[in-house]
């Protein structure tokens, strides 16, 4: 991972772009990119949205200047980043209600897409953030205090609310209300 | 305190993650009703990963580093305007301020007594007259000066 210097000097005005610049941003952008994508997606429920917001996350973090990090802290930054850009989406449009996903094409599950799928219209976008944290990325519960600023105390509460929630429809023997 | 979830739970979403599953956590996850509800979610979720891969279709990052310089470019620009702007307030305070002076010293001397009532005050005004240039001047070179050293650094 590229050190705090290296990311600062990408973006420096006046400063010309090497193939090395290039080649260091492309290496964290490929190391990082699709994970945040996915998270981005599922939260938001729409390809767009994330296309958007996962532009918006990297120019944020190289704007920011932030301090030298390892490569769990830059990925745990970038998912922070893209948490509070999700926050600041909901709050200025009042979408918390996930929108219709996005059809993914022919598949051998379709049940168990579709159980997935609503239960995630089912739940809030904090919770469906954990669980994708958690079970997708394997944070443990300090990372996504860090990725989503709440308090690791209260993540164990919430994460396991979240999955009690979600589990309902999925469910082979759930009756759809 | 009520214990609200498994503590292994954390080992058995690793496991999944890594697919080393161990005949402990194998035996642990056959009986843990909370363990399993976990697995069950984690595997549907990482099959919407697996789907979201799929679509996913990043753009380039070369046109996100271009488009972060350029915004990078724009906020160094509108500091440097402020900068300008703060300046000029400077300035025109300044010239006010300087043409209150000369009028009051010209209003409160006769005629031929002007010049040499400024010859007398000249070396304080022209002192308070420097360190105030001196302040612009330093004022307007710091964001320069700064920048070049942060670029040299690297």
């Amino acid at each position: 991972m590229e050190d705090a210097r290296t990311i600062a000097a990408w973006i420096t005005p006046g400063r010309e772009l090497t193939a090395a610049d290039e080649e260091g941003f492309r290496r964290l952008y490929e190391a990082t990119s699709r994970p945040l994508w996915g998270y981005l997606q599922h939260a938001s429920g729409r390809p767009d949205v994330a296309d958007d917001l996962l532009q918006e996350t990297y120019c944020k973090f190289l704007l920011r200047r932030a301090p030298a990090m390892d490569e769990a802290q830059t990925r745990s930054y970038l998912f922070r980043i893209a948490t509070n850009l999700l926050h600041n989406r909901y709050r200025s449009r009042d979408d918390n209600a996930r929108e219709e996903p996005a059809e993914y094409g022919a598949d051998t599950d379709e049940d168990a897409r579709l159980d997935v799928q609503e239960a995630m219209r089912h739940l809030k976008p904090r919770e469906r953030e954990l669980l994708w944290l958690a079970y997708v990325e394997g944070m443990s519960h300090a990372e996504i205090a860090a990725a989503t600023g709440l308090g690791t105390m209260s993540i164990r509460i919430l994460l396991y609310r979240a999955r009690q929630k979600a589990s309902e429809f999925l469910r082979p023997q759930r009756t759809k209300s | 305190m009520k214990q609200i979830s498994c503590e292994h739970e954390t080992d058995v979403i690793q496991a999944l993650r890594s697919g080393e599953w161990t005949k402990e956590l194998r035996l642990h996850l056959a009986e843990c009703q909370d363990c399993s509800q976990a697995l069950h979610l984690a595997e549907a979720l990482h099959e919407e990963a697996r789907r979201a891969k799929i679509l996913c279709n990043p753009p380039d990052p070369h046109w996100i580093l271009q488009r972060s310089r350029r915004i990078a470019r724009e906020i160094a620009m509108r500091r440097m305007a402020r900068l300008l702007a703060a300046m000029r307030i400077l300035a025109a305070v300044y010239v006010v301020a300087a043409t209150g002076w000369f009028l009051r010293g010209y209003a409160a001397f006769q005629y031929r007594e002007v010049a040499s009532a400024m010859h007398g005050a000249a070396r304080e005004f022209a002192l308070m007259g420097a360190i105030v240039a001196a302040v612009c001047v330093f004022a307007g070179l710091w964001p320069i000066l700064r920048e070049s050293s942060e670029s040299g650094a690297r």
